[in-house]
């Protein structure tokens, strides 16, 4: 039993900790991203700083930039489970209303999380003059997105917030299909971005508005995907196309019969009456395409720095290594982070600025979106290096890539990490092998990189087959069957003997109660009465010592109900008389009446 | 008598024999003449004498002759046998690094159990079970009583993932040839669905003729070159 509480007392316990470990909080980061680098002016921006892993989050109440009224909208807070593993995060938003044309710089700004103070990165925002401004729309057309006929059920429209681009450079994109708000949506096929020479991300899920265009109103749904430049030149992007299927009310019927009493506003020209299983409304499949739109991409400028991998986009990194007191050849874990926003695919782990006495191991990454289509996030590396000298320091990581707005190529720079690294310096490779690059290794100068051959044979096993499955599992399984099935015999050889036990017991007990009675009657012979006195006496020893009532006499009845002296004689004279009559026939003297009450009396107070 | 004698001394001169390879082949390795090695131990496989160390040792010499496809192969045979050994986790994590083959995505609880073994968690199945009937044949008090169904539940829990993880790798393969693709149908000519490096992870679903129907890496499913894949179990 006492195993038994201790299990369950372990289950509660990993229980426990499971759910620890799914709730632990994450280290906090923070992420800043505008909802387009570019804009035009009286054109506002979103700006969202991300708080992952972090609770108690205050916002700055207000962002200070030139050129720019930025102004705090609220926050939204999101928390995730995705495989046993919790997520929480909180967005701040701001709202950007550009007030003149120009590239301006919206600051790093502080922000407390709980105990901690975290950082933004410095965001660019170009505003450009609006070409169309002033058109007469209920809202502002978005961007270069082609104008909505006013007469059609349904309209699609492609909003790509750039003119230009650079090969690579990843710019968000809005499908926007709408849908007049009498008419209901029976089915529509997911929309497609037609086009050649670049990529397009999966789109994300949609998000739905009614919205008032040209004083008829719609319903809005947007689809926020990406695409990326994978050639230079004039690129068509679109137009995005797509099937739909709609219900809308029917027209009455306006048919007039020659003698019309109604004069031509007969109630029942209803379609209803026409048709009741129809209702009011009429499928009808329409064909939605949108515009087009142009974007011109651009080469990337020559001269690009030698670590550059085609990252482009704008970008912040932090890193640290552990440990920071090794031996020689001893690994040290760098972890870097990579946030900001662009092509993450082209995100390559930063490398060493001088890697000259350095061991590097391949990268692992692990990135981490903040938006519906992975333009902005956290891309994060495990880069192990180990040391193949003493060194004082590792040196400070490089990551390259091209800033989009700034026009150029920005390399970003680590601190250096001072470092206690002892021994003595690893023999150098020959010049053979040094010559060798790394994609093309040797199989000698792989041999530093995995661990080495056993000497040891180990222990033999004769199958892959799951253990369920051999002969010798279902044999282990009769030890604790035998033992189980000896346990259940043992229980009810128990049963069995408590049972016969408790058949004697009841016995004994009906004997004793009918002599008692026969002794109450006082109807029997002195003989019969004196020997039924004696019997029940032992009856009552046996009773309460559980022996065989044969084997008791005066002593072994007295010391069982531990009698005093005058009793213990009164149980002798008892006995004593007992076996005169039952030898002799008669006894020394007469049985006084008295003789019989004293054993009556004696008997009823053995208990 | 003269037959146990001769039937002895055959034994004896197999076991010798067999020892003499695998002992043969880690010098061969020791030497550099990694493709001698490979040949011993595979002799050794193929002689039905397993142990993790073994395949441990063979993929490290399909590591350094570069077939990077047998050398995940048999870190996995070895972690097959022994899910816990060190030494072949480390290289076989080392060896996918450098393979830049595609893994079939598994959720952490069935990555966890993974390392546990389908032998682990039939032998605690089994021993929750044994216990379990034992409370419920003594349940002298209630709490005896949810002690033995508590402990029956884990029995079964227990049951459950061993059979679940069981299914799921059954049918494991690793790529081992060059340039192999799964296609939508059994022929060289058919549409490529994936292009499939080296060392990477397939679960073959169904073996016909030459091809094998399988689950890909990207949740898809294909049908890949009997001769492109290696099953994980002998």
């Amino acid at each position: 039993m006492f195993e038994g509480m201790h299990t369950l007392r372990r289950i509660g316990l990993l229980l426990v900790i499971a759910a620890f470990q799914s709730a632990r909080a994450e280290s906090p980061s923070i992420t800043a991203v505008l909802t387009s680098s570019e804009t035009t002016l009286g054109r506002p921006v979103q700006l969202e700083i991300k708080v992952t892993g972090a609770s108690g989050v205050t916002a700055p109440p207000r962002i200070e930039a030139d050129g720019l009224d930025i102004r705090y909208t609220g926050e939204s807070q999101n928390f995730v489970m995705r495989n046993f593993q919790t997520s929480a995060s909180v967005t701040l938003n701001y709202t950007i209303m550009p007030m003149q044309t120009g590239t301006f710089t919206i600051p790093p700004q502080t922000v407390k999380a709980g105990n901690n103070a975290l950082r933004t990165p410095e965001l660019t925002l170009r505003v450009v003059d609006a070409p169309n401004r002033g058109a007469g729309r209920n809202r502002a057309p978005p961007g270069n997105a082609a104008p909505v006929d006013q007469g059609k059920l349904a309209f699609a429209e492609l909003l790509v917030p750039k003119k230009s681009a650079y090969l690579g450079e990843t710019i968000p994109v809005v499908v926007r299909v709408g849908f007049i708000s009498q008419a209901r949506l029976d089915a529509m096929e997911p929309p497609h971005i037609d086009g050649q020479g670049f990529t397009v991300q999966k789109l994300s899920d949609e998000e739905r508005n009614l919205e008032t265009i040209g004083g008829r109103s719609y319903t809005v749904r947007s689809f926020k995907t990406a695409i990326s430049a994978a050639r230079i030149g004039t690129l068509q992007i679109g137009p995005v196309e797509m099937k739909a299927a709609v219900l809308v009310p029917r027209r009455p019927t306006t048919q007039r019969m020659p003698f019309d009493p109604f004069d031509g506003d007969d109630p029942f020209a209803n379609p209803f009456f026409s048709d009741p299983f129809g209702a009011f409304l009429e499928r009808r499949e329409v064909t939605i395409k949108s515009d087009p739109v142009t974007l011109e991409v651009k080469a990337l400028p020559p001269g690009a720095p030698a670590g550059f991998s085609g990252a482009v986009g704008n970008f912040s990194m932090t890193a640290d290594a552990n440990p920071k007191r090794v031996q020689v050849g001893d690994p040290i874990t760098i972890k870097a982070e990579i946030t900001g926003r662009g092509n993450f695919d082209r995100v390559n782990a930063p490398g060493l600025s001088d890697e000259n006495g350095w061991h590097t191991y391949p990268p692992t990454a692990n990135f981490k979106q903040d938006d519906d289509v992975g333009i902005s996030g956290a891309k994060t590396f495990d880069v192990v290096v180990s040391p193949n000298e003493v060194k004082p320091a590792l040196p400070p990581l490089a990551f390259t890539y091209f800033d989009p707005v700034k026009e150029k190529y920005v390399t970003l720079k680590t601190n250096a990490v001072p470092l206690t690294v002892q021994g003595n310096a690893l023999p150098s490779p020959s010049a053979a092998m040094a010559a060798v690059p790394s994609a093309t290794a040797t199989p000698s100068s792989r041999s530093r990189d995995i661990l080495q051959p056993i000497a040891e044979r180990g222990k033999i096993a004769s199958t892959f087959a799951p253990l369920w499955l051999r002969r010798e599992f279902w044999l282990a399984q009769l030890v604790p069957l035998a033992l189980v099935l000896a346990f259940l015999a043992w229980k009810v050889r128990n049963a069995r003997a408590s049972n016969r036990a408790a058949r004697r017991v009841a016995a004994l007990r009906r004997e004793s109660d009918e002599l008692l009675r026969k002794l109450r009657r006082d109807e029997l012979s002195p003989q019969q009465y004196f020997s039924d006195a004696s019997r029940l006496v032992q009856l009552k020893t046996a009773l309460k010592e559980n022996v065989e009532p044969a084997t008791v006499d005066a002593e072994s009845a007295a010391r069982a109900f531990a009698l005093d002296e005058e009793r213990r004689e009164q149980l002798r004279r008892l006995f004593a008389t007992s076996d005169e009559l039952r030898y002799s026939g008669s006894v020394n003297g007469a049985v006084a009446p008295e003789r019989r009450r004293e054993a009556l009396a004696l008997v009823e107070s053995l208990s | 008598m003269k037959t146990i004698a001769l039937s002895l001394i055959a034994l004896t001169v197999l076991a010798v024999s067999a020892r003499g390879d695998f002992e043969k082949a880690n010098q061969e390795f020791a030497a550099g003449d990694y493709k001698a090695a490979v040949a011993d131990y595979e002799a050794e496989v193929s002689s039905g004498r397993w142990s993790p160390n073994l395949f441990y040792n063979l993929g490290n010499a399909y590591f350094h002759a570069g077939d990077v496809g047998r050398t995940i192969l048999n870190y996995e045979r070895a972690l097959q046998i022994e899910p816990r050994h060190p030494e072949a986790q480390t290289n076989l994590q080392i060896a996918r690094e450098q393979s830049r083959g595609l893994e079939i995505t598994r959720a952490p609880l069935e990555k966890y159990l993974g390392g546990v073994g389908t032998s682990t968690l039939a032998m605690a199945a089994a021993v929750c079970f044994w216990l379990a009937v034992i409370l419920l044949i003594v349940r002298r008090r209630a709490a005896t009583m949810a002690a033995g169904i508590a402990v029956f539940v884990l029995s079964a829990v227990c049951a459950w993932a061993a059979w679940t993880l069981e299914s799921d790798t059954r049918g494991a393969a690793i790529v081992v040839a060059d340039n192999a693709q799964a296609r939508v149908a059994t022929a060289d000519t058919a549409r490529s669905v994936l292009a499939l490096p080296p060392g990477s992870e397939v679960v073959i679903l169904q073996e016909r003729g030459d091809w094998n129907y399988a689950a890909l890496p990207n949740d898809q499913r294909g049908w890949i070159a009997a001769r492109a894949a290696e099953k994980v179990r002998l």
